[in-house]
């Protein structure tokens, strides 16, 4: 794959703040261990976060954490091609991609995520700060028929809430009173089919269903990019949202969000269902089990051809081999300083990353429970996709799905037997 | 008349455009086909690492020497570039054959240079160039643990660099950042030259998991 820079197991980004020498004279050869990472202990869906933030410290830290790698409309210029989250992977399915056919034709076969991001175009019309600061500090599947989420940075509550102040710059403050009959609402939403696009998690189904068409077609989007509407009443307050279903375009110019041509009470109907509607509790994703080492030989080809060319090459390889530079988890990005691991040939993965303090060490050091701090990193990204934040380890592949037990257990397997070649 | 004279200007200058493609042409069954010549080391290359990593160390740097007969006095400016990789690829397989390249049968005489190591001197020269080159890689790609692994291999061929190999070897192994079975199969000879027999069988187990062939790892134990 080229350089279609996303996320993925930015391993090395985020994992660790230090680690602990061992003791005595015990060989590291048998072990190692490290101790704690960048806390961020969260709920999920997050509480939102109702610290006063700063536009212009906000701005900067949009510079900072390259939030235009994948975001329009956020007042900052774009990403460069080799740089933008999407750009490749729509001119992949666009056939625009400069690569041969049968390169394209391949990669339409994977290249499933990082398609759309969301705009910030007048996010102030549409979103409450204090949303957009909880779900950058603890992001969490928003958009369901998204494949990838917002990744987890780096970022303190103050900064996030900087953040949400310069995104949702210019916001009318004033609260108005929600009126609207949500029965009516309700059938408002069934009229107008919005589940065609939308999922309403905790309510009675929508009529209709979000179905994604296969192979990949610019109609998907609209779909990919609709929130579950569950998280309406966190994301945007009555007066916002009714002004916002009246007319999307009104608010957000450029929007795939259609004019349904609702009267105003209509508009103000269907929000007093968004926002009033009872919703049953989400059911909580279950923690996939860990698969017990396997006892057939693991090489590093089999970790390679099911784990690391998949998905970690994204982020870490070795720029004079491939397009771009290297990916965010080897030279930085999105406000992650180089940790500079690189995944792509034995000696390279053996070789490391760089620490916080710029000191390298091992990616196969063990956390305080014994666990491999990769392997650490892959169960941690399990654990978020459950909602449960681990303050150890940043989950990876960051902002892409968790890698399946099977997946996690070729590389548990493949440490645990020394690595081989 | 002016139009006569306009046509045969261009055809005059589509009659000297033909000549000049054609002068980069060959005759090829009859027609003329563009000359283009086509790089064919980055393929090279990337096949002789490949070799490399099957343990077949001659054979890689008989690719090398074919494609590059000067490599010896290229200067690699940045890693990553061909002649980064190709010295790379040279360095170890000298190292790995303790300085003497059993490719006498592989190249013609007038590139074997001292790459044979026919004399315990043309041995020393090659192992020391094989320190150098890689030298000069960890130079150019600071604080990489894969090429330190290789550099530290490469030194503890040679009887005056062994401390510094051992010294190298035990900083990485304490941090469990060896990248390869060939440089914990160094650090295991260089433990046992030093009397530390427990040490040598971490070392040599260390090597065991890693290696694809236990061969790797014997000529230490």
């Amino acid at each position: 794959m080229t350089r279609p820079l996303v996320l993925a197991l930015a391993l090395g980004s985020l994992l660790v703040t230090g680690c602990k020498k061992p003791e005595g004279r015990a060989r590291p050869e048998a072990s190692s261990t490290v101790s704690s990472a960048s806390a961020a202990p969260s709920t999920t869906p997050p509480a939102p976060v109702h610290l006063a933030g700063d536009t212009e410290r906000g701005r900067s830290l949009v510079e900072k954490f390259e939030c235009s790698r994948c975001h329009d409309g956020t007042g900052v210029a774009s990403a460069p091609l080799e740089k933008h989250c999407v750009t490749c992977h729509q001119d992949i399915w666009a056939d625009k991609f400069k690569a041969k056919p049968d390169k394209i034709a391949k990669w339409k076969k994977t290249v499933v995520h990082y398609l759309n991001a969301p705009s910030f175009e007048n996010a102030g019309e549409r979103l409450e700060p204090a949303f957009v600061a909880a779900f950058v500090l603890r992001p969490h599947k928003l958009r369901p028929n998204m494949v990838s989420t917002m990744p987890r940075l780096r970022i303190s509550e103050q900064e996030a809430a900087d953040v949400a102040a310069y995104l949702t710059r210019g916001a009318k403050t004033a609260a108005e009173p929600p009126s609207g009959d949500a029965t009516a609402g309700r059938q408002v939403l069934e009229t107008k089919a919005c589940g065609t696009c939308h999922a309403f998690s905790g309510v009675p189904d929508l009529p209709m269903k979000p179905t994604l068409s296969t192979p990949w077609q610019k109609g998907n989007d609209g779909i990919e990019l609709a929130p579950d509407l569950r998280f309406t009443r966190d994301r945007t307050t009555f007066g916002k949202l009714w002004r916002w279903l009246e007319d999307p375009a009104k608010v957000k110019p450029g929007t795939l969000m259609p004019k349904l041509g609702l009267t105003e009470k209509e508009a103000k109907d269907a929000a007093a269902y968004l926002l009033g509607a009872k919703l049953e509790p989400l059911a909580k994703k279950p923690v996939p089990a860990r698969l017990p080492v396997l006892e057939r030989k693991v090489t590093f080809e089999d970790v390679d051809r099911e784990v690391l060319q998949k998905t970690c090459r994204h982020c870490h390889t070795n720029p004079d081999i491939a397009r771009g530079d290297g990916g965010p988890g080897m030279t930085g990005g999105f406000g992650f300083i180089p940790r500079k691991l690189d995944f792509s040939t034995y000696e390279s993965t053996n070789g490391g990353l760089l620490d916080l303090k710029g000191e390298r060490m091992s990616v196969f050091t063990k956390t305080k429970d014994g666990t491999p701090l990769l392997v650490a990193a892959l169960l941690a990204r399990q654990k978020e996709e459950a909602g449960e934040i681990d303050p150890e380890a940043r989950g990876m592949p960051l902002g892409l799905p968790a890698l399946t037990a099977e997946q996690v257990q070729i590389v548990e397997s493949w440490v645990a037997q020394g690595r081989p070649q | 008349m002016k139009k006569l004279g306009a046509v045969m200007m261009v055809a005059v200058s589509a009659f000297a455009a033909v000549g000049s493609v054609a002068s980069d042409a060959k005759a090829c069954g009859g027609e003329w086909v563009p000359a283009v010549e086509i790089d064919h080391r980055p393929e090279g290359i990337a096949r002789a690492e490949k070799v490399l990593k099957k343990g077949e160390h001659a054979a890689a740097a008989a690719m090398i020497i074919r494609m590059m007969p000067h490599v010896k006095d290229l200067k690699a400016k940045k890693d990553g570039t061909l002649v980064a990789r190709a010295q790379r690829i040279l360095a170890l397989s000298v190292a790995r054959n303790n300085g003497a390249l059993p490719i006498d049968k592989e190249l013609p005489s007038y590139v074997q240079g001292t790459w044979i190591g026919k004399s315990d001197k043309d041995k020393a020269t090659n192992l020391e160039w094989s320190v150098a080159a890689l030298r000069k890689l960890n130079d150019i790609k600071k604080d990489d643990a894969a090429v330190q692994s290789d550099l530290a291999e490469a030194l503890a061929k040679v009887e005056k660099h062994r401390g510094e190999a051992k010294a190298m070897l035990e900083k990485l192994a304490e941090k469990d950042l060896i990248a390869t079975p060939e440089a914990y199969a160094a650090l295991a000879d260089l433990r046992s030259a030093a009397g530390d027999s427990e040490g040598q069988k971490l070392a040599l187990k260390r090597c065991e998991s890693m290696a694809k062939s236990a061969n790797v790892c014997r000529a230490s134990a």
